[in-house]
This record gives C-alpha cells, structure tokens and sequence, in this order.
C-alpha cells in the first residue's frame, strides 16, 4: 500500500452508492487523482465540510501497489474553501469553467514540475477570482493562462511554420498551435486573422502574474479576435464543448456558442 | 449467475438501480425469491402504481398524489413565506422540523455548470412568477450550504433583488451533537458569527 500526504483542490465530487463520494483531485505531486471517499455522505469526522467545489484541502491519500483500482481518500482537513467565488454568478461560472478544463485535461498520475505548475496556477487563479468581477476580457486572459498551465501554450511571437516576425498581416494557425506570418498566410488554408496589437496583449497576459491579469485592458477588437481564436484553440485541444461553457457565456452575456 | 432466467431477468433489471452493483442485485433477487407472496404483490403494485399515481405540484412542484398538493391546499399555511429548497427531499427534510408554516418551492437541483445544470434547468422563472403574482413577503433560501447550493442562493438572490421581497439565508454552522474538534475552520467561523444570545 502506498500513501500520499498532500495538499490537492477538489476539482468534482460526485455522489457514489448510499454514502461514498468520488472526488476528483488536483495534486501538485500527481496532477489529477480520483480517489473514493467511504462513507463520507454519514461521516461528519473524517470529512467535515471538506469535499466540496473548489476546496483547498490538505488530503491522505491510499492506494494498493500495482493495482489498477481506485485510490482511498482517507483524511481531508479543509485549507481554503474560497467561499467568494460563490458569492458572485460570473465568478462561480468562470471558476467552474476553469476547473472543468483542468478536470479535463490534466495529467493523471504524472510527477514533475509541470503538475507543481498547474497545481500554484489553479490556486492562484481562483483566489485572485475570489476578487474580481469577471467580464469577457477576464475570462479570455484566465483561459489562455489556463492552457499555457495544462502545456497548450500558443506561440505568439514567431512564425510556427518559419520563426520569422508575425509581421502586419500576420495570422493565427490553430492546427499548429500558434502565429502564422505574412508569408506563411498566404500558403495556409483556415488561417484566423489576428492584429499584432491582439499578439502583444496575449503575449504580455501570458507574461504576467496570475492576480495582474485584471491591469490588462485590451480594445474592443484584440478581444473579439482572442475570443475567435481561443474559442477555436481551446475547442480543437479540448475536442468538445465543455458542458460549464453555456452556463459562463451566458452569465457574461456572451451568445451561446 | 447459475439460476433461472427469471431470476437473471430480475437482477438484471434490480442492476440498473443507482447504488446496486450486480452482487447487491443477485443478492436482493434471492431475497425477494424466498420472501412471502404477499410481499411481493405489494411491492410489484407499489411499482406499478408509481408513475400513475405521482403528480408534480403545479405550484411547488413538489411531488404528491395532488395538484396542489396538501402543503400548497392546506388555508392554514402562510402563504406570504416561501422556502425554497432543492429537491423534495429537503422539502420533507424542513417539513419534519415541524418549525415551518410557510409554503415551498422546489428548484429541482442547484447550479452546477459542471454537471450542465444551468439556471434553465431549475425551477427559478416559475419562483419569479410566483412573487411577481404578490402576496410573498419573504423567501426563505434553504439551498444546501455547499458550493453549488451557496451559488444557487446567490443567483437566485441576484435575480429577486428588485422584486421587494425580504430574501433570507437559512442558518450555518454546527450540527447538533456536533463536536468542535472535529468541525473543520469555515464551520466554527459561522457558527461564531450567527451566534445567538442566551437567556
């Protein structure tokens, strides 16, 4: 049996037989884990208050060596529980949406210093969320951080095909994950166009801190192109339409996608 | 499973049950086997009888043999306050307190963008339109204290901010019998602040 002290955010928990509950883990030392919780419908000693969204937990982990079932979530003592991004629609959905991307794509039982990365990230953002009012702009800059966390970082500053400048009439080749040239463009089918002024905001969201993200305030039209080209980055990464996006476009007044 | 074909059909149907794996079906479909036949006429007709005799309340929604169902007919019940509850469960849940004479609403979940639950998908325009009908003084929000149950009530707050209603929270903090020791740091904080004087 091999067991696992850490701290881990509670990324989904759902209800499992009479009393069990699954929960779905973030760690920094394995990246995502499911374990099941016994009984921790009746338990009000093992679990209290612990295994809800969003919580910041110190948690004991169990699982047989070798073996391929699901680990044993033995102790969770409660960190933070961010009760702020309840507090407010945008946030609860914004946070919401962020967690089901990491539920979705994040490593499972990977070690290394990209799950320590993903791990601060998520807990940075969602207590800078805790302060924030998110509007459309927020939720893009969250979005791209949160794909630059899970390893999807687009290539903003040279050309993917060539390494050359973007240049003016540069664009946005999604199935190569980043910037096209002016030359390269015009040879490429599907290309997103994207103004340089769009790159450099992306660029510099991706630069800054986490609890920054807000000082950024990009015109009208970068965030109409990082909305096409993130909606599109996202989608063709991620596969399918995350079942929190419908909820986060309308809370922020966006249409449907 | 080495038995007869009606007994494989029973578990296998007994399976699809949420919770009951295929030992617990085996399981159940030996005891149901050996139990009297009276026991089994009566649960094969409660069965059957489920679906046609269970309504949804037109005005809570709640489930009932009725619509209105008995809380909603009942003249006795305030009906200027309103307890919003998730399922019917919490509402049997408040109703055995005994503590309230209000009448209800059942959202028929809580927000969880996670699991696709969104605000179409609970009862919250049908509550608009019973406040906007008049006669509700206050709406009491009894949402789980979790997450999504916190959010719902946010929403939902949110939502009927301008309708002049009193909207109120139910009360948080330690259980009865519960032991300080063990209740996590979020607990104890509430339960300080919505401390109550003693007399």
């Amino acid at each position: 049996m091999s067991r696992l002290v850490s701290e881990a955010l509670l990324l989904r928990a759902v209800d499992f037989g009479e009393s069990d509950r699954i929960v779905h883990l973030l760690t920094p030392e394995t990246g995502r884990l499911t374990a099941i919780a016994k009984g921790a419908r009746r338990s009000v000693k093992r679990f209290p208050g612990t295994l809800d969204l969003f919580n910041h937990l110190r948690v004991s982990v169990s699982r047989r060596r070798g073996g391929r079932a699901m680990a044993f979530l033995e102790r969770a003592v409660l960190i933070s529980p961010f009760l702020e991004l309840r507090a407010v629609p945008t946030r609860y959905a914004l946070a919401s949406y962020l967690l089901e991307l990491m539920d979705r794509m994040a490593p499972e039982g990977g070690a290394g210093p990209d799950t320590q990365r993903l791990f601060s990230f998520a807990l940075s953002s969602l207590s800078a969320l805790e302060g924030m009012a998110p509007d459309l702009r927020i939720r893009l800059l969250f979005e791209l951080r949160a794909l630059d966390a899970l390893g999807l970082r687009p290539e903003l500053r040279h050309c993917v095909r060539c390494g050359a400048e973007p240049g003016v009439r540069a664009g946005f080749y999604v199935a190569d994950g980043g910037v096209v040239c002016s030359s390269c463009t015009v040879r490429l089918e599907g290309v997103l166009p994207v103004h340089l002024g769009t790159l450099r905001v992306l660029q510099q969201a991706l630069d800054y801190d986490v609890d920054r993200l807000e000082r950024l305030v990009p015109g009208a039209q970068a965030v109409v192109e990082a909305r096409n080209l993130l909606f599109r980055f996202q989608r063709f990464h991620v596969g399918l339409e995350l079942r929190s996006e419908r909820f986060l476009d309308e809370s922020l007044g966006e249409p449907v996608a | 499973m080495h038995s007869s074909p009606a007994m494989e059909r029973l578990a296998a149907s007994l399976k699809r049950l949420p919770g009951i794996g295929e030992k617990s079906a085996a399981r159940l479909a030996y005891f149901l086997l050996s139990a009297p036949d009276s026991l089994l006429t009566e649960l094969a007709d409660a069965v059957g009888r489920l679906k046609s005799d269970t309504v949804i309340c037109g005005r809570c929604f709640n489930l009932s043999d009725r619509s209105p169902c008995r809380v909603c007919a009942d003249p006795r019940r305030d009906a200027g306050l309103i307890c919003v509850v998730e399922e019917p469960a919490d509402l049997a849940a408040v109703e055995k307190s005994g503590c309230f004479r209000g009448l209800y609403h059942v959202l028929g979940g809580t927000l969880s963008p996670i699991d696709g639950m969104g605000p179409e998908s609970l009862r919250i325009d049908e509550l608009a339109k019973r406040i906007a009908a008049g006669g509700v003084g206050e709406v009491i929000l009894a949402t789980n204290p979790n997450a999504e149950g916190d959010a719902t009530a946010h929403f939902i707050a949110d939502r009927l901010a301008k309708s002049g209603v009193r909207l109120s929270r139910i009360a948080c903090g330690m259980p009865l019998g519960g032991d300080l020791e063990y209740a996590d740091h979020v607990t104890v904080g509430r339960s300080l602040e919505n401390r109550r004087e003693i007399s």
